[in-house]
C-alpha cells in the first residue's frame, strides 16, 4: 500500500487560493517538446509525485519551483529516464523517454563528478557526443566541442583540466556539454548552486539568452528569484508532489505566499547568498 | 647482457617473469579504475577474501592449487557484497571493504584451525607472501589466461567504465549500464586477485593494483594516458624487480613492489615540480 503525502491545513488553503489565481497555459496549437501527463511516481512505497500534468511548447523557458521535498528532482529524473513512473506518461517530442533521451541536454545540480578524475573540458563534451568516455578525440569532434563552448563564451576552456576550473567555468563546460547534441529540451537543475556571485551573474545572462531562443525549450529548477525573474516564460509550482499552479511569472510571482514557500533567495542575484 | 641472460637461462625464472608481467599488467589496468573509484583498499580486502576462500577449499580436502577454484566464487561473492553495500547504503568503500576483509580473514583462520593433523600440510607463509619462483607451468597457464581475458574485457569496456566512474548519473543518462559495470569490475578484480595471490601472495597483491595506478594518476592528464602509464610502470617494474631480485638474492615480489614504490616517489616529485 502506498503512503501518499498528507495535505496540511495550510497546503489545502494554498490549493484553494491557487485555484483562484489566473493561470495562463501555453497555446495548445504550439508544437509540444515535453508532455507530462497524469504522472504518479512511488518510491519504496512512498508517493513522491502525485498525478502531475503539464507540458512545454517549443522554445519556452519553464521554471519548475517549489519547496524542498516537493518532488522536483524526482520528476526531472523521470523525464531523463533514470526512474520509472508508476502511472501516467512522459513524452519528449512525441516519443517515450527512452527513445527521446537524445533530445534532452542536462546540466546537473550538484557536481557529482570526481574532481580528481584526470579529464579536460573537451573529454566531458565528447563523452556526451559519443555516450562513452573518449580515449582519442577526432578533429571533427574537437570542432563540435569548440563550437558548443563558443556558444556559451567558453572556447578558451577547451583543453583546461576540469579540476582547475572555478564553479562558474565548470557550469559553462557542463552547459556546453548539454548543448553539444543540439537538444530540443534543456534541463537545468539548480545550475547556479555553488557558483560565486560573479559566475552566477554570468550564468544568469547565459540562461536569459537561452530563454530568448525560439527553438530550445528549457526547464530550470532554482530557488533563485533573480533567475526566475530573468528567465522564466512560465512557472510550474510543485508542492507535496502535486502541481499547485502553472502560469505566467507575472501571474504567480506577485503571490507572497508562493514566493516565501518556494524558498526563493535574493531579488538581486548579485547579492544572492550561495544556494548550496 | 649477463644481467638478463644469466637469470633467464633458468626455466623457473622465465616462468616467474611471464607470470609477474601478466599479473602486473592486469592489476595495473584494473587498478586505474579501482583507484579512481576510491577503492584502493579493495585489493587488500579481496586478497584476504581469497585467503578465506582457499582456507575453505583446504578444509574441504582440496590441495592449495585446487582450492583456488573454491576461492574464485567465494571472493567474487565478497566483491559483489562490497558493491551491494556501496550502492545501497551510505557507507564509504573503505568501510564496506574493511568489514568484508575482517570477515573473510577470520573465516580463513577459523577453517585453517579446524583442519586436523591428518590433513595434508599447508605452508601458510606461501599463501600470505606468495612465491613467484615456484610458479609451475600449470599455474603460469592459468595466470596468463586469466590476465589476457581480464585485460581484453577491461579494454573493451574501458570507455563505458571510465564514464561511469567519472559521473554515474551522467553516464546512466547516456545509456551506460552503470550498476552492471560496477559489479562486473568488482567481480573481475576478485578473479584477478585470487589468481595473483598464487604468485605474489595475499599480503602483497594489492600493491600491484594500487601503486602503478597511483603513480600513473600523478603524472597523467587524461585517463587514457593514466591507463597506459600504469601498464608501463606495472610491467616494467615487475621485469626489473624480478631480475634485480635474482642478482640481489632478495624475495621477488617484495623487490618488485619496492621498485614500484620508487617510481611512485619519483611521480610524487615530478607532480610537485610540475605544479
Amino acid at each position: 500500500m502506498n503512503e501518499s503525502i498528507p495535505p496540511t491545513m495550510k497546503s489545502l488553503e494554498r490549493r484553494e487560493s491557487a485555484r483562484a489565481l489566473i493561470q495562463t497555459r501555453p497555446d495548445p496549437a504550439l508544437p509540444h517538446v515535453l508532455d507530462v501527463d497524469h504522472v504518479t511516481i512511488d518510491i519504496h512505497g512512498k508517493r513522491i509525485i502525485d498525478d502531475v500534468s503539464f507540458w512545454i511548447p517549443k522554445g519556452e523557458f519553464l521554471c519548475l519551483s517549489g519547496p524542498n521535498g516537493a518532488g522536483k528532482s524526482t520528476l526531472l529524473k523521470a523525464v531523463m529516464g533514470l526512474i520509472d513512473v508508476t502511472s501516467g506518461t512522459i513524452r519528449i517530442g512525441g516519443e517515450d523517454v527512452v527513445a527521446g533521451h537524445h533530445k534532452v541536454g542536462y546540466v546537473p545540480q550538484r557536481k557529482a563528478f570526481d574532481r580528481d578524475f584526470p579529464a579536460r573540458a573537451i573529454d566531458l563534451i565528447v563523452a556526451a557526443m559519443r555516450g562513452k568516455w573518449p580515449q582519442r578525440i577526432r578533429p571533427d569532434e574537437r570542432e563540435r566541442a569548440k563550437a558548443a563552448l563558443e556558444k556559451i563564451g567558453g572556447a578558451r576552456l577547451i583543453d583546461k583540466p576540469l579540476a582547475g576550473l572555478s564553479g562558474g567555468e565548470t557550469q559553462r563546460v557542463f552547459l556546453a556539454r548539454a548543448l553539444v547534441n543540439d537538444p530540443s529540451l534543456l534541463i537545468l537543475d539548480e545550475p547556479t548552486a555553488g557558483v560565486d556571485a560573479r559566475g552566477r551573474a554570468e550564468l544568469l545572462d547565459l540562461m536569459a539568452q537561452i530563454s530568448r531562443s525560439d527553438e530550445l525549450a528549457a526547464i530550470l529548477v532554482t530557488h533563485n528569484l533573480a533567475a526566475v525573474a530573468q528567465t522564466a516564460e512560465r512557472i510550474v509550482y510543485l508542492e507535496a508532489g502535486r502541481v499547485l499552479c502553472w502560469g505566467l511569472p507575472q501571474e504567480l510571482l506577485g503571490q507572497e505566499s508562493l514566493t516565501a514557500l518556494a524558498g526563493f533567495q535574493g531579488r538581486d542575484h548579485r547579492a544572492a547568498p550561495d544556494e548550496e | 647482457m649477463d644481467l638478463l641472460s644469466e637469470p633467464l637461462a633458468f626455466e623457473f625464472m622465465q616462468r616467474a617473469l611471464f607470470a609477474g608481467i601478466a599479473v602486473a599488467a592486469v592489476c595495473a589496468v584494473i587498478g586505474v579504475f579501482i583507484v579512481q573509484r576510491g577503492l584502493a583498499f579493495l585489493g587488500d580486502g579481496l586478497a584476504h577474501a581469497a585467503f578465506g576462500g582457499i582456507a575453505i577449499g583446504l578444509f574441504l580436502g582440496a590441495s592449495v592449487e585446487h582450492a583456488v577454484w573454491i576461492a574464485i566464487p567465494f571472493t567474487a561473492a565478497i566483491a559483489i557484497g562490497i558493491g551491494y553495500i556501496l550502492r545501497r547504503t551510505q557507507l564509504r568503500g573503505d568501510v564496506a571493504t574493511g568489514v568484508f576483509f575482517s570477515f573473510s580473514f577470520a573465516l580463513g583462520v577459523l577453517f585453517l584451525g579446524l583442519r586436523t593433523a591428518a590433513d595434508r600440510p599447508v605452508q601458510v607463509e606461501h599463501l600470505l607472501f606468495g612465491n613467484m619462483l615456484s610458479v609451475t607451468p600449470t599455474v603460469l597457464y592459468v595466470v596468463v589466461t586469466v590476465a589476457l581475458v581480464a585485460l581484453a574485457l577491461t579494454l573493451l569496456l574501458w570507455s563505458r567504465l571510465a564514464y561511469a566512474i567519472f559521473d554515474p548519473e551522467l553516464a546512466a543518462i547516456s545509456g551506460v549500464p552503470v550498476a552492471v559495470l560496477e559489479y562486473l569490475l568488482l567481480a573481475e578484480t576478485a578473479v584477478v586477485v585470487v589468481v595473483a595471490v598464487k604468485t605474489v601472495g595475499v599480503v602483497l597483491v594489492s600493491s600491484f593494483v594500487v601503486i602503478p595506478a597511483a603513480s600513473a594518476r600523478l603524472i597523467a592528464t587524461t585517463l587514457g594516458r593514466a591507463t597506459l602509464y600504469a601498464l608501463g610502470i606495472g610491467t616494467l617494474g615487475a621485469a626489473v624487480g624480478l631480475i634485480a631480485s635474482y642478482h640481489l638474492n632478495t624475495p621477488s615480489a617484495a623487490t618488485i613492489i619496492l621498485i614500484h614504490c620508487a617510481v611512485f616517489a619519483a611521480a610524487v616529485a615530478w607532480s610537485r615540480i610540475r605544479r
